[in-house]
């Protein structure tokens, strides 16, 4: 009887022998970008703590948009929360929130040539040099200074006034030795780093939560708060877009919208003579306006605005629609005329753009 | 394969050992009885149950209610890894959609709504049930996809009973088991203790990053897949159970249970992270109190029971980081507390055989406050992020059942509730079966209902994104089926059943991201979902001491959004909702001969989609799986004491796979359990 037993137990485990969850791994693709000179990287947020993060390719020429190619390229994923990218020198440098690194491709074939990890929480990356660069944090009140070229990070700025939990730093722009931060979440300020002492010399206050910031053909500094939201200790107020002057660091001019507004993603044209927002509709001011226009450039048809940029070369702008945020957002291309010239499906979220 | 061969043997070899040993007494699994046609419960007239007998829900002490539910039911369990966050999808809709109560009171967290089944340990459970979609309007409002019910019974010892459990597993996984009994004529008592702890650091290939190589110049030179250990995924699960019942003997039943949990377990890292585990350190602590009191007062005719319960929960979330001097500073900082006062009347009257008419008002008061967040105010002060609320939630049902013959029953329930001061209309729900075949015990049940779902605490007033402005969601299901049960004592037993429902749910909740870069919940989904259930369950006695149990589910359940389009681009219209499988499926079986049993469970999810357009990216799908655990006992019987031994095996083809996109699971694992009941003096 025990042999029955057993035999029964190994007859219904090779029945049962099934092995069959499919994968696809190690699958590279061989990319060459280099003979269209125009190029325009989209970075999909992906979801939080899901990993989905992609990268998306789109060739404003030949009107052709490819999708996950840090995937494709490097058979692997981007990570969780791609946040930023800019470009330095061929090659581009990718900032993945929540995977804590910066990965730098190149901008051509997409692959792999290094990566900044042991980052707290990395939001926007800016250089000084070939061999020094910023890279502002959330929940973290240090702006982390590394040697890209070493891909090692050398030191660190401390922000004052600011604990780790409520820690923010954003994007970052240059007017000679100085680097200007805005300090977005529960923050209501502009930080002024000196480049040659890495430490923060000087602040302006402004709205409650200033998102982003540009600097124009004047070199005045351009920032958009989001105003907080109803029922937070840290107030709630009508956002405002600020013009500010670099060489003084004084607020010039204060534009308010309405309580309730939520305008975000303060871009510039290539002339860097006009500026662009998200409120909504799509805005857009001449840098030396004394007051908002009464019309949109683009107004509002339904569709969820996430991010915003205008090419540097044609001033097309591309506005994303992240839809549920749960599937591929769409990309709409506009001329400055104002017509529709495409639109395409990208990743989850893309949220930030990165011109080649 | 060779060194999983190799622990597969050394699994079996001490019972293999042990086999020799010809004192032991056997113990035959009695075939179970078929239910005779006329004795179906009034109370269960047309509804659709799933019951959990025990040898599902006392496997094994290392089992949490979700292991039960993903290998025994057609329930989606989605799982963010071991000892981790497990949820369900009941019937296609989501975790909030599930009411799970405990001894009567309800234990899903007000804030969230959902239930971590994976702080249930199945040891716990004496008594546990699905009920489907329309039924759970029999226990509670709100189940749009069903609800759990799970309870603790008498122990039914006669004297001092001690059982002890030691569990030794892969990854240094420890589980120890206490249980003592006393019981007499009226009274029984049991107290309960579960520990578990593992660093739970299983290795798995990373396929979602790779490891450069540098050389000198820092050039990448070679990258690789690495091979990783499940980082910062440690857990420590203290749980407590005492439990006192009286009966007088005379139609009273008092009972006590009191259910203390002390868990702390660390949240790991995502696959695609490419930091360094010992510089973050991420966390959750828990500590609940759940307690009920109840008594029942019965009578030929009528029953009367009242409930009283409290539960307590404090929840601790804290994500640190080294700074690099070896002090660990606090990223995000949150504590929630909510306290839950309970109170449930209800009454059984029958009239005849024919009639049962029963009536429940049950409350729960919940006070609320979530500490979310510490921050800076621009004049300098400190506050902090969060909300402090008080609901009150009634739920009252008024029930008539009537069997005019012994063929058919019909059954209509109607239910009111109150969230704060939202009340719902009127919840009906009506239920027939009927008796197609006595022969066979083919019996056929319908049910239609209305059902509506509250907003959850968080839903409406969480720190940043709370929306007050949100309406309860509504639906309506039905289902048919039809069962059958034969068989012959003592021979064999083979019954199934075959269920499809449909259900349409309107103003779905759910949490997006805004610009402002936090989520916020709205009323944004019409959902259709509907499908087919079947079960099986058999039950054959090969020779006098070798038989068979064997049991099988199988779901089909579409889960399609049917809302309006977002914007000009939504393509998630007339798509399945995202990580919802289609398709799933479960197979146990069980193998017994005198005191060896053998068992082998089976379980499988179609793919997943993790978007809400069903696109299959190449970052993006979760392939479908099978998964196989098997496990072999065999019990021993000495004068002094009866002893267990098992050893069991889990993930037996060693699947790489996930339930969540990111969050790798353990491949193969081993087990080994020794259980000790002393006789206490009995022969």
């Amino acid at each position: 009887m025990t042999s029955t037993f057993f035999r029964l137990i190994l007859t219904s485990l090779i029945l049962l022998f099934t092995s069959c969850m499919e994968w696809e791994y190690g699958l590279e693709e061989v990319f060459d970008t280099s003979a269209s000179g125009e190029g325009l990287f989209i970075c999909n947020e992906g979801n939080f703590q899901y990993g989905n993060a992609t990268l998306s390719y789109y060739d404003p020429t030949t009107k052709s948009v490819q999708n996950e190619v840090f995937y494709r390229a490097n058979g692997m994923k981007l990570g969780d929360v791609a946040q930023s990218m800019i470009i330095r020198n061929g090659i581009g440098w990718v900032v993945v929130n929540n995977s804590h690194v910066v990965f730098a491709i190149d901008i051509n074939t997409f692959k792999e040539v290094g990566r900044i990890t042991n980052l707290t929480s990395p939001r926007y990356i800016h250089f000084l040099s070939d061999e020094k660069a910023y890279i502002t944090q959330i929940w973290d009140n240090r702006i982390f200074i590394v040697n890209p070229k070493r891909y090692e990070i050398t030191g660190y700025i401390e922000v004052p006034n600011m604990t780790m939990e409520s820690g923010s730093t954003e994007q970052m722009v240059q007017y000679g030795k100085y680097v200007y931060v805005n300090c977005w979440s529960y923050q209501n300020r502009i930080i002024k780093i000196d480049t040659e002492t890495d430490k923060v010399v000087d602040e302006l206050t402004v709205g409650i939560q200033p998102t982003s910031l540009v600097m124009d053909c004047n070199n005045k500094l351009w920032t958009v708060t989001d105003g907080g939201y109803e029922g937070s200790p840290y107030g709630h107020e009508a956002p405002s877009l600020y013009r500010i002057d670099a060489e003084t660091f004084t607020i010039e001019k204060q534009f308010k919208f309405d309580f309730g507004d939520w305008p975000s993603e303060v871009q510039l044209n290539g002339t860097k003579d006009k500026i662009y927002w998200l409120n909504d509709d799509v805005w857009e001011m001449d840098v030396t306006a004394d007051r908002v226009p009464v019309r949109p450039f683009l107004p509002y048809n339904g569709t969820l605005y996430y991010g915003l940029t205008v090419c540097p070369r044609t001033g097309d702008v591309y506005i994303a629609d992240a839809i549920d945020y749960v599937q591929q957002g769409m990309i709409y291309r506009y001329s400055k005329e104002r017509k529709l010239i495409d639109s395409f499906y990208v990743g989850i979220i893309p949220g930030a753009f990165c011109w080649k | 394969m060779k060194k999983y061969c190799v622990i597969l043997i050394f699994l079996l070899l001490p019972s293999l050992v042990l086999a020799q040993n010809k004192k032991t007494k056997h113990r035959v699994i009695p075939i179970r009885e078929v239910t005779v046609y006329g004795v179906r419960p009034m109370k269960e007239i047309g509804a659709q149950i799933t019951k959990f007998d025990s040898l599902a829900l006392k496997e094994n002490i290392a089992l949490s209610m979700a292991d039960v539910l993903s290998f025994n039911s057609a329930i989606f369990v989605k799982n963010y890894g071991r000892a981790t966050l497990s949820t369900v999808a009941f019937r296609g809709t989501s975790p909030s959609h599930t009411q799970v109560s405990w001894n009567g009171m309800k234990i899903n967290n007000p804030m969230l709504g959902m239930t971590d089944f994976s702080t249930i340990p199945s040891y716990f459970i004496d008594d546990a049930s699905l009920l489907h979609g329309t039924s759970s309007v029999n226990e509670t409002g709100g189940g749009l996809g069903g609800s759990v019910k799970l309870s603790t019974t008498p122990a039914e010892a006669e004297g001092f009973g001690l059982q002890y459990v030691q569990g030794i597993g892969s990854f240094k996984t420890f589980d120890e088991f206490l249980r003592l009994t006393y019981g007499n004529d009226n009274w029984q008592t049991s107290t309960r203790v579960v520990y578990s702890s593992s660093p739970n650091d299983y290795k798995y290939r990373n396929h979602d990053k790779k490891e450069n190589i540098y050389d000198e110049d820092m050039n990448i030179i070679d990258q690789y897949y690495p091979i990783e250990r499940n980082r910062s995924g440690s857990f420590k699960d203290f749980h407590f159970l005492q439990e006192v019942y009286y009966n007088t003997n005379k139609g009273d039943r008092f009972g006590f249970n009191a259910w203390y949990i002390n868990s702390n377990r660390e949240l790991a890292m995502l696959t695609v992270d490419h930091g360094e585990d010992t510089d973050f350190d991420n966390r959750q602590r828990e500590e609940t109190f759940r307690s009920v009191i109840s008594w029942n007062h019965l009578r030929s005719n009528w029953k009367l029971g009242a409930k009283a319960g409290y539960i307590h929960t404090w929840l601790a979330y804290d994500y640190k980081r080294d700074l690099g001097n070896g002090i660990m500073a606090e990223m995000t900082r949150s504590r929630s507390r909510v306290n839950t006062f309970y109170g449930q009347a209800e009454s059984e009257y029958y009239i005849g055989n024919k009639w049962l008419f029963t009536a429940s008002l049950t409350a729960h008061q919940h006070f609320v406050e979530s500490r979310d967040k510490n921050i800076i105010k621009q004049d300098g002060g400190n506050a902090i992020v969060g909300y402090r609320k008080a609901r009150t939630e009634l739920t009252g049902a008024m029930s008539a059942k009537w069997r005019p013959t012994d063929r058919l029953g019909l059954s209509v329930v109607l239910r009111e509730e109150m969230f704060g001061d939202k009340w719902t209309p009127l919840i009906p729900a009506f239920f027939i079966d009927g008796v197609i075949s006595k022969k066979a015990n083919l019996v056929a049940k319908a049910s239609i209902s209305r059902n509506y779902r509250f907003p959850t605490l968080n839903d409406l007033y969480f720190l940043p994104g709370g929306n007050p402005d949100l309406r309860k969601e509504s639906g309506w299901s039905y289902d048919a089926g039809l069962s059958f049960a034969v068989g012959k004592a003592g021979v064999y037993s083979l019954s199934g059943s075959a269920t499809w429902f449909e259900s349409f749910i309107k103003d779905w909740i759910i949490w997006l991201p805004t610009t402002k870069g936090f989520f916020s919940p709205d009323n944004i989904k019409d959902v259709h979902a509907y499908g087919v259930e079947l079960k099986t369950d058999l039950d054959l006695a090969l020779t006098q001491e070798l038989t068979l149990g064997l049991n099988g589910t199988f779901s089909w359940t579409p889960s399609i959004n049917k809302g309006e389009p977002r914007t000009p681009a939504d393509q998630s219209v007339g798509k399945q909702l995202p990580y919802v499988p289609k398709y799933s499926s479960t197979v146990t079986g069980r193998l017994s001969w005198r005191k060896w049993s053998f068992l082998y469970k089976w379980c499988y999810y179609s793919e997943r989609f993790t978007m809400s357009s069903n696109d299959i990216s190449l970052t993006g799908k979760l392939p479908p799986y099978f998964m196989s655990n098997i496990s072999i006992e065999k019990g021993l019987s000495f004068k002094w004491a009866d002893i267990s031994l098992k050893g069991a095996i889990n993930n037996l083809f060693n699947e790489e796979y996930l339930s969540v996109l990111s969050r790798p699971m353990p491949g193969i694992n081993f087990e080994f359990f020794i259980g000790i009941t002393p006789k206490w003096g009995k022969k």
